[in-house]
């Protein structure tokens, strides 16, 4: 079961084991520039409201209502990243688009090992964008909707039918949970410094582009693929700009993504996830072939500057934070 | 049973082992109160402290704002809202399910619809 709790979506599996709860958070953050460097990863600034979609059907479109889900308002050009949190281990495949984020192929109800197609939680903190190269994601952008090809969704498929981010989520089978457990096998905890947080008639659909590149390995997984549950739990994320948000929930605008110089100004730090040489799951060479969404539209001059990072806060998964630098 | 002030200091502390920004002083300094007022709640010398500071320190410290409440006695005020818009169908739905088990709460808790996709 999926419930929506103060704007986080909670996959709950009571039926595989009380603790089997994950919590998926959507974070504003800073669109990293797109101009060939790879960045740390950045601060999350606030979490993105989420609502019920049947609790608009005066004014969304009947095909929404008939995905289910939740809304989500973006800006044009706004950046985002996933944020998850289970002590219960969890496998999860992510996808703009129905276009997978970690292998770029389309979408299916199922967990797939060749290559690995979903990311497990504890040891996977964090998602932020698609997986292009072996050690680096181009960050997750949001861009309208058939209004020139630029979400990975018209790039992989030629076709602009579905946008928004889709989730599923499969537990570990409680035999192997409770044998892991016995064998005393330290499972890698989410880290206590979690990236602190520090009119129209028709609503207009969002879906997700290829940012700047993201320093970000999506970490393989050590279990057999029969290790985990195979009936999972799925939610359909709509995104709408902001203004058909307000048309459609009739509340405010959400404030407008932080700008590259608040960021800066404000010493808002870097992240880095420190993994002691872990191995990541090989780059999508579907995605790495996608252009990032630059290439689509006019930036303004100071959209790609790039931006000096002094230092990072390296995120040790047993909680241990150290600057370090960049 | 642990106190609301045992059950800060032990988050705080916990938080600090990795992050020594989780001093008594600065998490004051975070959440707006004196570090001697915050010392005071963490000995439960004193009555808890406001909704809003505790929700502050629940934030502050990665803890459940309702867990924390629960703890000083207190209900939030978006719940009280909640039962006082519909006292009779809240205080009896309440009731009702006071000694029912976590699972099958969770049943009736309103679920994200899942449809053809």
């Amino acid at each position: 079961m999926v419930i929506l709790e103060r704007d986080s979506l909670c996959f709950r599996f009571p039926e595989i084991h009380p603790s089997a709860t994950l919590t998926v958070t959507f974070m504003r953050t800073l669109r990293v520039p797109d101009d060939g460097s790879t960045y740390p990863l950045p601060a999350g600034i606030d979490t993105f409201p989420m609502r019920h979609i049947e609790d608009y059907k005066d004014t969304v479109p009947v095909d929404w209502l008939n995905r289910g889900g939740v809304l989500l308002p973006m800006y044009q050009s706004e950046a985002l990243w996933i944020n998850f949190s289970s002590s219960y281990p969890m496998a999860l495949k992510i996808a703009a688009g129905k276009v997978n984020a970690i292998t770029g192929k389309g979408w299916s109800n199922e967990l797939g090992d060749a290559p690995q197609n979903y990311v497990v939680v504890p040891t996977q903190p964090w998602l932020d964008g698609f997986k292009t190269s072996d050690d680096s994601v181009n960050q997750f952008v949001a861009v309208p909707l058939g209004h020139g090809a630029a979400t990975a969704e018209e790039q992989v498929t030629g076709s602009a039918e579905f946008g928004g981010i889709q989730i599923i989520a499969f537990p570990l089978k409680r035999e192997i949970y409770d044998r892991e457990k016995a064998e005393e096998l330290e499972f890698l905890e989410m880290p206590m410094f979690s990236r602190r947080e520090c009119s129209e008639s028709v609503p207009a659909s969002m879906g997700l582009g290829l940012g700047g590149k993201i320093k970000q390995k999506i970490y393989e997984d050590d279990r057999a693929i029969s290790d985990w549950e195979t009936t999972g739990s799925r939610c359909f994320v709509h995104l709408v700009n902001s203004q058909a948000w307000q048309f459609i929930t009739s509340e405010p605008v959400p404030h407008p993504p932080i700008p590259k110089y608040e960021y800066v100004r404000h010493g808002i730090p870097w992240f880095e996830l420190y993994d002691d040489g872990a191995s990541s799951v090989q780059g999508s060479e579907t995605l790495s072939k996608l252009k990032t969404t630059s290439a689509f539209a006019a930036t303004k001059p100071n959209d790609n500057m790039p931006i000096d990072i002094a230092s990072t806060i390296v995120v040790n998964p047993n909680s241990i934070v150290k600057d370090g630098d960049y | 049973m642990e106190t609301l002030g045992q059950y800060i200091r032990k988050h705080r502390e916990l938080l600090r082992q990795s992050d020594r920004s989780y001093s008594l002083r600065q998490v004051a300094e975070r959440v707006g109160i004196k570090p001697t007022y915050l010392s005071k709640i963490e000995r439960d010398d004193l009555a808890p402290p406001s909704e809003e500071t505790l929700k502050k320190l629940a934030h502050e410290l990665e803890l459940d704002a309702d867990v924390l409440l629960a703890m000083a006695g207190k209900v939030s005020a978006d719940l009280r809202q909640i039962i006082c818009s519909r006292p009779e169908l809240f205080s009896a739905l309440l009731r009702e399910l006071k000694s029912v088990p976590d699972q099958a709460v969770l049943k009736i808790v309103r679920e994200v619809t899942d449809g053809d996709w």
